[in-house]
């Protein structure tokens, strides 16, 4: 037997080479994003830096029109969580609770939509958004992202309502409360952790994506953040590398520190005592 | 309160029916227990009484209402499910006060009647609790109490003891008979335990198959079972079973044993001579024989329970269980001669299992 601390060190040195390969980018883009502009590129590069540079985040901001990528980011992303899951929580409660024709099928299907890139798509939604006449519109962006999210989100949802016992609604029923009103007091409740799990995962995704937006968004003040990020890099003569890792320094880290909060208010056995 | 009235009910899941036609009349204030095995459709019937299961065909009523369509809110029917179903995010008092906040009840109603059925469960310390902070007796409770504050036509029961332990489950049953007693509201309870039946019950109806095999108080039951499968659920250990021919010697009927020893039996009317029939006498009612009386079996295992010696021996190959309250010192491998006394046996057709 190893005593505790001894199998804490090795399992760390076990786990180092991961740590190293998941942090060196964030280390590259955080020095970068703090340097002086004349310290980018010297040779052999080094980790140091003469100043701690706070101006790069605010000349970058003005620069790039970081704002206005954000708020389309926080449009896109908040609009296309919320539509995926008003119409995957009632898709999930049904696939959860009801029998119906075709159902299986149903499942299968939600499953191969997950095995497509949406690279391979990409054509086709795009004359799409032509007859819809949505193109450089970010609402094109909220259909597709919510689109894309639901089959994952309706499995997710699914598979954690299938685990709140269906006699906590017919309590609910035989205490005089309609299918509606059990639900909404009674199941949605304890769904939320469940609500809570999948948001995230397509507030990130919409987040975070980047072909889609690409393609459709054709007008600078319309670009998501990943797009503005690449303009500033890609066909230009000089690429300002210390605003592009400012930009995505401030692109990703809010976010991960948001969330790595808010997922200690996900397992909280919620179900725990309702039934046994 | 109400009685409930069941008219020929059927339930089929697709083609595979689960009860073939169950008639059943609750009256008003009666404690009735349905029991079975495991999968005999008491479970099903009273799903279909709350509402919870349709109806394929047949009549539920409540009172003089035909509720076949009714939605189970609209019943105005009590449940206590086997694992409680409490809400989990909502306190003790939040959980037993839920139906009345539905019906939008005045506040100070609602808390007198739940701090009434909170006094009447003993639950009135934990009103502030959550679900999870209470044991499983507790949870019981409350599960109980939030049928309680309902003042509901009928209290239907869903197994609700069988998730505790062996003494509480005793403890409990007691409670609910007494509750019963206090407050007489027409209650169907549900369970697989004969005991409970037995203990709790105005009236037992016996499920076996999607069908009912008997109905009757529970001392109808024991003494006077009306087939094979009543004589073997009601009663433990259950009713030592032999099957044999019946005949007749002068003037006296008989069941003669595969082995060929004769039991005495009281002449039958409705067996004949030569009829295949099944020999059946509770362990209780076996009695030591004088002299060469009764038959003699070998003894092979000795329980004694405090209470009673239970004697385990072999009648014509076929096990058989004794029971006696006076304390004799038996040994395994010793014979003894059992007799059994004429009005407490009873006798079965072989083929159909009635009683005869």
């Amino acid at each position: 037997m190893m005593s505790k601390a001894k199998r804490s060190i090795l399992y760390w040195i076990i786990l180092a080479p991961l740590v190293v390969v998941i942090l060196f980018p964030f280390a590259v883009m955080f020095v970068t994003a703090v340097r002086p502009r004349d310290e980018l590129f010297v040779y052999p590069p080094t980790w140091g830096f003469s100043e701690f540079r706070w101006e790069n985040f605010a000349e970058m901001w003005v620069k790039t029109n970081f704002g206005g990528a954000l708020l389309n980011s926080l449009y896109v992303s908040i609009t296309a969580t919320s539509a995926a899951l008003i119409l995957s929580i009632p898709a999930a409660y049904a696939m959860s609770r009801y029998r119906f024709a075709g159902k299986g099928l149903y499942k299968n299907f939600l499953l191969m939509t997950q095995m497509m890139s949406p690279i391979v798509l990409v054509l086709g939604l795009f004359r799409l958004m032509m007859t819809l006449g949505l193109v450089n519109d970010l609402n094109s962006l909220v259909i597709t992202y919510a689109a894309f999210n639901m089959a994952f989100t309706i499995w997710m949802l699914q598979s954690y309502f299938n685990s709140i016992p269906r006699d906590l609604e017919e309590a609910a029923w035989m205490d005089g409360a309609s299918h509606l009103t059990s639900l909404i007091r009674i199941f949605l409740p304890l769904a939320v952790p469940a609500i809570v799990v999948t948001a995230i995962f397509t507030f990130i995704n919409s987040w975070n994506e980047f072909v889609l937006a690409l393609t459709m968004m054709r007008s600078s003040e319309d670009f998501t953040l990943p797009v503005q990020i690449y303009s500033q890099v890609a066909g230009r003569y000089q690429v300002e590398w210390h605003h592009v890792m400012a930009g995505t320094v401030l692109a990703t880290v809010p976010v991960a520190i948001l969330f790595s909060w808010l997922q200690r208010y996900l397992i909280r056995g919620m179900a725990l005592g309702a039934v046994k | 309160m109400s009685s409930v009235t069941i008219r020929g009910v059927k339930k089929r899941y697709g083609a595979m029916p689960i009860l073939h036609g169950i008639d059943l009349e609750i009256r008003d204030q009666e404690f009735v227990v349905l029991v079975g095995p495991s999968g005999c459709g008491k479970s099903t019937l009273l799903r279909m009484i709350a509402g919870l299961e349709t109806v394929s065909s047949g009549d539920i009523l409540i009172g003089e209402r035909v509720i076949n369509d009714v939605p189970p809110k609209s019943r105005d029917i009590a449940m206590v499910f086997q694992n409680y179903a409490l809400y989990p995010h909502m306190s003790v008092y939040e959980n037993m006060s839920f139906s009345l906040r539905l019906r939008r009840q005045a506040k100070e109603i609602i808390d007198r009647k739940v701090r009434e059925a909170a006094e009447i469960l003993n639950l009135t310390k934990f009103l502030d609790r959550s679900p999870r902070q209470l044991s499983g007796g507790q949870r019981q409770r409350v599960a109980m109490g939030r049928a309680l504050v309902r003042d509901a036509e009928v209290f239907l029961f869903d197994e609700p003891l069988s998730n505790l332990d062996a003494k509480l489950r005793v403890v409990m049953r007691t409670e609910i008979k007494a509750l019963h007693q206090r407050l007489k509201t027409t209650s169907v309870y549900v369970t697989h335990d004969q005991i409970e039946a037995m203990t709790m019950a105005d009236r037992i109806v016996v499920m076996n198959a999607g069908r009912i095999e008997q109905i009757g108080t529970p001392l109808e039951l024991y003494d006077t079972p009306a087939n094979l499968f009543v004589a073997d659920f009601i009663g433990s250990p259950s009713m030592n079973v032999i099957r044999g021919v019946l005949g007749a010697e002068a003037g006296r009927a008989f069941v003669e044993l595969p082995d060929g020893a004769r039991l005495f039996v009281p002449a039958m009317a409705s067996g004949k001579p030569g009829q295949k029939v099944v020999f059946g006498a509770r362990p209780e009612h076996c009695a030591l024989a004088q002299g060469d009386a009764g038959v003699a079996v070998q003894v092979e295992v000795v329980e004694p329970t405090g209470a009673n010696i239970q004697v385990y021996t072999k009648l014509a190959g076929a096990p058989f269980c004794a029971i006696f309250t006076e304390r004799h010192d038996f040994r395994p491998g010793q014979t003894i001669r059992l007799d059994f006394p004429a009005n407490k046996i009873h006798l079965f057709d072989a083929e159909t299992g009635a009683r005869l």
